[in-house]
């Protein structure tokens, strides 16, 4: 582990996996409660969209991947809260279309080359200290957000119209939620990828749901769970060579399945 | 009626809703104030729950207009004022994680600045509610482990702990037992009168309260506003809005 940690690259893929696990757990707790689980997966694609045009156009990859996220988001919200549709699948055309329009985009402006390949599946070993910072201050920012109106949005998440009708600005707020968590995916995936952002930000919530215990203690567990499985993804992928973002979801997943055996009824 | 107050609560005037043209409600026009106890009967599918919908602002009316404490829908803000307990309440997501105490702390949320913790009103009035409503004992269990009764109680303590001035239930009784009904509606109507809280609620069992109930308000597409209940049960309305059920309503009530 020491030895690991005495280089550079690892100790700023450590930090910025941390930082990633913290808001991808905590944001995915409201998420997978508003049972808007796939929203993360869409998002993602959507986060692609932004890095072809930015790869294509020379603009940066990581501003237009955030643009692109939050203005996908806002479609996904909108259609949801204007028109008599589901929302699963409101997600799964703006996935599947997003992920067309990045194709189009890569494959007509001849970049589809290594950049987008670590934009799909995460290059947590090659992230700068630039990142780091960008992560630290907008996942801040959007961390903050999230705790100010925890209260609010959980119960949003347990009753829309009920939180409504007591006075809760339920628009503003699922406007809000959904931005913010634009933000981090768009953050997250260059560290762990458009491909596997989804399953650090919904299979940590859904692990900790099989504990059966209130709305803290299932964040707390949640953030546990996706801290532990950076660690030691990350670590298990130094020794054994193996890409970053695969070993930190499978790691993930084997967690959720001790959580499912253990809570067995 | 109780004509000792100025200003209703819910002042509803030639109210109409009729989506994609098809009438569920038609020329509604009623007033609730301070203190009263009502309930909303009708058929299924006769609007209840629309009228309802559309006085808390989730439904928007197609013309008509509706005053809340004497201002339009949309200028009212204080909501806190109104405690909302929807239908099939009870029947909650078993696997959504909160505790008793989680659920009823939702009724401080809108009373609560961002970033503050619960105050010490917010834990008293918390507490006050759950007493009320005999749920204290439960306060560290999940949500999804509680009976149909002991959930349908919960959900009320949650509306009372914003300390509303009215409560509207909306066929509270979804999935909970018949012991559990009679304690419910001796719950309700001990808030009416010890607690002042006006009640609004939509029930089928009409029968069961017609002692505690002030007056009802009958509802199918069009609105029958009956001043005393007892007369209810004997008169043509009920027959106009159940058909032949309307005698299982009355035979309803002498079984009780």
């Amino acid at each position: 582990m020491i030895e690991m940690l005495s280089y550079d690259f690892m100790q700023r893929a450590f930090l910025a996996g941390i930082l990633i696990a913290t808001l991808a757990s905590i944001s995915g707790t409201f998420i997978v409660l508003k049972r808007y689980s796939m929203m993360s997966e869409t998002l993602a694609h959507s986060a692609l969209v932004g890095v072809a045009v930015g790869l294509v156009a020379g603009f940066n990859p990581l501003w237009m991947a955030v643009s692109v996220a939050i203005l996908s988001s806002w479609t996904i919200e909108y259609l949801r809260s204007s028109f008599s549709l589901y929302s699963d699948a409101i997600l799964a055309i703006l996935l599947s279309g997003s992920l067309a329009v990045a194709i189009i985009i890569v494959s007509l402006g001849g970049a589809f080359n290594n950049s987008l390949f670590s934009y799909l599946f995460g290059s947590i070993l090659s992230v700068s200290s630039e990142d780091i910072v960008t992560i630290m201050i907008f996942g801040t920012i959007s961390l903050l957000l999230l705790l100010a109106f925890s209260k609010e949005l959980y119960f949003i998440a347990y009753d829309e119209e009920v939180a409504k009708t007591s006075g809760v600005k339920v628009k503003f707020l699922n406007y809000l939620l959904v931005t913010v968590v634009a933000i981090i995916i768009a953050l997250s995936i260059r560290v762990v990828g458009s491909l596997l952002i989804g399953a650090l930000m919904v299979i940590p919530t859904v692990a900790a749901l099989q504990y059966k215990v209130g709305f803290f203690k299932t964040g707390l567990i949640s953030l546990v769970i996706a801290l532990f499985s950076v660690v030691a993804g990350m670590t298990v992928s130094f020794y054994f060579s193996l890409p970053s973002g695969a070993t930190i979801v499978l790691c993930v997943i084997f967690i959720f399945v001790i959580s499912l055996v253990v809570n067995k009824k | 009626m109780p004509l000792k107050f100025k200003v209703p609560i819910f002042d509803v005037k030639n109210l109409n809703f009729a989506p994609s043209s098809q009438k569920i409600l038609t020329n509604i026009s009623l007033e609730i104030f301070n203190g009263e106890y009502i309930a909303i009967i009708g058929p299924n599918g006769g609007g209840k729950t629309t009228l309802i919908r559309m006085l808390l602002g989730l439904e928007t009316p197609t013309n008509g207009e509706i005053k809340i404490y004497g201002k339009k829908l949309k200028d009212f803000k204080e909501w806190r004022k109104i405690g909302y307990v929807p239908q099939r309440a009870s029947l909650v997501d078993e696997n959504f994680p909160a505790t008793v105490q989680d659920i009823v702390n939702m009724g401080r949320v809108s009373k609560r600045s961002i970033f503050s913790r619960a105050s010490r009103e917010d834990k008293i009035e918390v507490e006050d509610a759950m007493i009320k409503m005999d749920v204290l004992n439960l306060k560290d269990q999940m949500i999804g482990t509680l009976s149909g009764g002991q959930r349908q109680r919960v959900m009320i303590a949650r509306a009372l702990a914003s300390k509303p001035e009215i409560l509207i239930l909306d066929e509270p009784n979804t999935g909970v037992d018949m012991v559990s009904q009679k304690r419910f509606y001796a719950l309700l109507s001990k808030l009416n009168k010890e607690e002042n809280i006006t009640i609004l609620f939509i029930t089928h069992d009409v029968g069961v309260i017609v002692d505690d109930i002030g007056r009802v308000f009958t509802i199918n597409q069009r609105a029958t506003i009956c001043n005393n209940p007892k007369e209810v049960l004997g008169c043509g309305d009920m027959t106009a809005l159940y058909g032949t059920q309307a005698h299982l309503l009355h035979n309803h009530k002498h079984e009780h």
